[in-house]
């Protein structure tokens, strides 16, 4: 008889992450439908999620701007294999450009039929328009932007 | 005293994946550390530093590296740094290390990196743990989730097909299937990997590195030491690393390693490259995901934007062409976490060395550059160039 080659370990944690002024005030816009971004003083940058600081300055962010809840999907994949603890497959992740923003705003996007995994890409090329659907319960997390949906 | 630093000895285990491991972390570890002890022709008593890595959260125990140190049976006394950055801990095994000899307080640092990536039952899970909490972690995206985004937006950007991303996996496969250290030894056609169960579009699980099991050893050494040796040694002439912003959203263009060609730059100029396709006999990029490999050569000044795919279709890449590159296969074939990026490393030094396995020796390799990357949305990059260094007259 073989010897037994593993033993189960199991963690189950849960933490509190604190979410500091910067990410308090965009969670709190998120509740009131606004999508909050904040922009560096030295290279003029405009950051969603905002952030406290520059990462490419090195210097503390100013002026807090509100961006539309519409912008560009610029990149996307589909989730056909996913996870322990994670959304149920398929689904789809993207990054849309919010006018006004110089990062990208990653987000869940729906719209596409994933009847046919050969065809999702064309579904949504580059640059297609998709707009925040919020959710009715808001209690101050991205997912009260319940996802992106196509727009027109 | 400021000195320059080398490789002097490199362990590498056999790979095989978790349900056939029959050894411990443990075992791995000692194995390899003790294969480069060896290879370097050092005593334990002579070892000076260890500088070992773990990824929190990714094997059931946040102290991996600290008890795996102690247990190594290389005596007492033994300073230890561990390194715990994420993804790229094991690229930046060597970096470290190597700071500390050149400083002049270390003579010879032992490198030392175990399979992290087995185990946790679903490594996406754990990966997810690891991705920006709060903003990004809660929409559902692991490893090969966040490295699709490169890959669909390469596609994009230069109407790149599936069966174009398929060539780069077959000819991976078709290198690791000549070295005995990797995991995945059998070879494919484009067809298998296109029809292979889709993972997140466009990449499918052949597009996709294995979980492997194997643990990796380096000695670095001052030059000293090095030039003493009856053996050639692998002189590190230049290294260094660099970040993206923290938040996948951050990068201002998935379809363009950006961060990677801009710390290219600042290591060739500090090596003195100046056309690196003439100059490298042999390169060695960490590629786990099928779209990273192009990207990469192209990022490292190799060939233009969009021409990765066309340089590996050429044959350029593969052993025999002008540009050597993943000649192990890669971790497209052997990914063992920390060890698996570590392997780069050990790779091209064991070419500059002439050591390699002797069915992927580049005959006469003389210089070569080692590549690392990891982190969410492969925010970090590390690399180093390697030049042999001959054994002084005697």
């Amino acid at each position: 008889m073989s010897s037994p080659l593993t033993q189960t370990v199991h963690w189950d944690l849960t933490y509190d992450v604190h979410l500091g002024s910067t990410w308090g005030r965009f969670m709190q816009g998120l509740r009131e439908q606004k999508i909050l971004a904040n922009s560096c003083p030295e290279c003029s940058r405009t950051f969603v999620p905002p952030q406290a600081y520059c990462e490419s300055c090195f210097v503390r962010t100013e002026q807090w701007t509100e961006l539309p809840a519409e912008g560009d999907l610029e990149v996307f994949t589909v989730v056909w294999q996913g996870f322990t603890g994670g959304p149920k497959p398929p689904y789809a992740v993207g990054g849309i450009r919010l006018a006004g923003a110089d990062t990208l705003l990653m987000h869940v996007v729906t719209g596409l039929d994933f009847s046919d995994p050969s065809t999702v890409r064309d579904q949504l090329p580059h640059g297609s328009r998709v707009r925040a659907v919020w959710a009715e319960d808001r209690t101050g997390q991205i997912l009260d932007i319940s996802h992106f949906e196509p727009a027109g | 005293m400021a000195q320059r630093a080398a490789v002097v000895g490199v362990g590498i285990t056999d790979a095989t994946s978790p349900r056939k491991q029959t050894r411990s972390h443990l075992e791995l570890c000692q194995e390899a550390a003790w294969a480069a002890i060896e290879h370097a022709g050092v005593s334990p008593a002579e070892l000076d530093g260890v500088v070992v890595g773990n990824i929190d959260g990714f094997e059931g125990t946040v102290l991996g590296g600290k008890h795996i140190t102690r247990l190594l049976g290389l005596g007492t006394h033994l300073p230890m740094v561990v390194l715990n950055t994420g993804g790229t801990t094991g690229g930046n095994l060597m970096q470290v290390a190597a700071r500390m000899v050149r400083a002049g307080t270390h003579q010879r640092v032992l490198c030392l990196g175990g399979p992290t990536f087995f185990g946790v039952r679903d490594l996406q899970s754990a990966i997810n743990t690891n991705s920006p909490m709060i903003v990004e972690q809660p929409l559902g995206m692991g490893g090969f989730h966040m490295g699709a985004f490169a890959a669909s937006a390469y596609q994009a950007r230069h109407g790149t097909t599936v069966e174009d991303l398929a060539s780069v996996v077959v000819a991976d496969h078709q290198k690791a299937s000549r070295n005995p250290y990797a995991h995945l030894r059998y070879t494919l056609s484009e067809t298998d990997v296109v029809e292979g169960t889709p993972l997140s579009s466009p990449l499918t699980q052949p597009m996709v590195c294995p979980v492997s099991t194997s643990a990796a050893a380096m000695v670095v050494a001052s030059e000293d030491v090095a030039a003493a040796r009856r053996t050639p040694s692998a002189l590190i002439r230049a290294m260094g690393t660099s970040s993206d912003p923290y938040l996948g959203g951050g990068k201002g263009d998935f379809a363009v390693m950006e961060n990677l060609a801009a710390l290219a730059r600042r290591v060739y100029a500090l090596a003195d490259v100046r056309d690196p396709r003439a100059e490298f006999d042999v390169v060695e990029v960490f590629a786990p995901y099928v779209h990273m490999q192009p990207m990469q050569l192209e990022a490292l000044g190799f060939c233009g934007a969009g021409e990765g795919i066309d340089l590996i279709r050429s044959g350029a890449t593969d052993a025999g062409g002008d540009l050597p590159t993943n000649l192990s296969g890669g971790p497209k074939c052997t990914n063992a976490g920390v060890a698996g990026e570590l392997a780069p490393y050990a790779y091209t030094a064991l070419q500059v060395m002439g050591d390699a396995p002797e069915a992927i020796q580049v005959p006469g390799a003389r210089t070569g550059l080692a590549h690392g990357t990891g982190g969410s949305f492969f925010q970090f990059e590390n690399l180093a160039v390697f030049s042999q260094l001959t054994p002084q007259e005697q």
